[in-house]
């Protein structure tokens, strides 16, 4: 478990996804770039012991769509999803090996991606670039990545 | 119980949404929000603007930079203005007298600026520029590259502000054909990358692969006469009322790096 209060550590990972989701990358690989928000609040939720999760989960996803000018509420609607998803694996993504949990970070950003993707359709039609389909894949693959150094970063 | 919990909030995200989408009525909630976050983009953008630094102060004299910036900037407006009188001169070329067209080259206050190095939503087409509401930078206002139109502010915050480029899905330009006159509507192409497709053309209408669109100054949300993009690809589907045409940019949207916001008539 996270030795630091849950609420500074959540502090400093949204700190850091923010930056680097805002970092402009070129267009194929910020397509297909993972949704690094999610990945790390993923994180905050399996490793911190905390109340009130889906209003954090709620604030996060509305800072993304202020910081990214998406549709107010779009990604907070997908990080809600995601975190109902992570919350009922929580005890089993806890002790699973990093293969185990690679998979349960696909079905997060899978789920993540389709909600995203409705409110995108339903509100401005069904155009965009296919890459964001390798979304939930780059997550899973740079999960092992994140988790080492987000190990650190809790100490 | 425990699904009850998510409930609330999912609650107050869909009602956002529907606030946002259809109704606009959270934009200054929105914009003050985003100024609030400035600083995050101030950040992000560290690393280019020590870069700009950096590369400034590579040069010789301080007056060769502040020179060279100027000639640059002058340059810039120079070509966004050839853009017009190229256009004028095309327009002379043919009798185009006998169309029905309300052409008009309205002279207008531009203000250059940077392109930041910020990305934004992955689902649209946008950038962030290093002017705002500070320097008269407002929503609505057009903005212009050295080769044709780039986009519509959409969000002013104090020191940034957001430009939807024209091959946003969301992005509609009246636009007619240089050539002949023909009018349609453009609408941008996110799954075909920086792509545009002209819509409304009958299917008898006169387009070739080549020809040149520019924005027909109808509706006045864009000014007349600014290139908007070269046909490259026409095609008729089958029992089809309009043409299938699909526009190339003029403008190198990954190459830009500062930009003209046509910010008000002189």
């Amino acid at each position: 478990m996270i030795r630091q209060r849950p609420q500074i550590l959540l502090f400093k990972l949204t700190l850091i996804s923010a930056l680097l989701s805002a970092v402009s990358l070129p267009d194929i690989v910020q397509s297909a770039a993972p949704f690094w928000i999610l990945i790390f609040f993923t994180y905050w939720l399996i490793y911190a012991e905390t109340k009130a999760v889906y209003t954090f989960a709620l604030l996060l996803g509305l800072l993304l769509d202020l910081l990214h000018g998406n549709v107010f509420g779009q990604n907070a609607l997908a990080l809600i999803a995601s975190t109902v998803f992570i919350l009922n694996v929580k005890k089993s993504f806890y002790v699973s090996n990093l293969s185990t949990q690679q998979v349960y970070v696909f079905v997060a950003s899978l789920i993540y991606l389709l909600i995203t993707i409705c409110v995108h359709w339903i509100t401005q039609g069904f155009d965009f670039s296919y890459l964001i389909f390798l979304a939930p894949l780059t997550g899973a693959i740079l999960w092992p990545i994140v988790h080492f150094l987000l190990a650190k970063l809790k100490r | 119980m425990r699904l009850l919990k998510p409930l609330l909030p999912a609650l107050i995200s869909i009602i956002l949404i529907v606030l946002d989408a259809r109704f606009s009525t959270l934009d200054n909630l929105k914009r003050n929000s985003t100024t609030l976050l400035s600083p995050i983009y101030f950040v992000v953008d560290l690393p280019g603007q020590m870069m700009n630094w950096v590369s400034d102060k590579g040069s010789d004299t301080e007056q060769l930079i502040s020179e060279n910036e100027q000639l640059t900037n002058e340059l810039f407006e120079l070509k966004a203005k050839l853009q017009i009188y190229n256009n004028l001169a095309l327009e002379n070329q043919k009798i185009s007298r006998l169309i029905d067209a309300s052409y008009t080259l309205p002279a207008n206050a531009v203000k250059l600026a940077r392109i930041k190095s910020i990305a934004q939503s992955r689902l649209k087409r946008q950038m962030v520029i290093n002017k705002g509401s500070n320097d008269n930078i407002l929503a609505s206002q057009i903005v212009l590259g050295a080769n044709g139109v780039v986009g519509q502010i959409i969000q002013s915050t104090p020191f940034y502000a957001t430009v939807q480029l024209t091959t946003d899905p969301t992005q509609h330009i009246p636009v007619k054909n240089v050539r002949n006159g023909a009018r349609g509507i453009t609408k941008g192409l996110a799954a075909n990358k920086s792509g545009m497709k002209v819509e409304f053309m009958p299917s008898d209408a006169d387009v070739k692969l080549g020809d040149i669109f520019v924005t027909s100054g109808i509706g006045q949300s864009y000014p007349a006469g600014y290139p908007v993009g070269e046909v490259v690809e026409v095609s008729t589907p089958h029992d089809a009322a309009f043409l299938l045409i699909r526009l190339q940019p003029l403008e190198d949207m990954n190459e830009l790096e500062f930009v003209l916001v046509v910010s008000e008539p002189l």
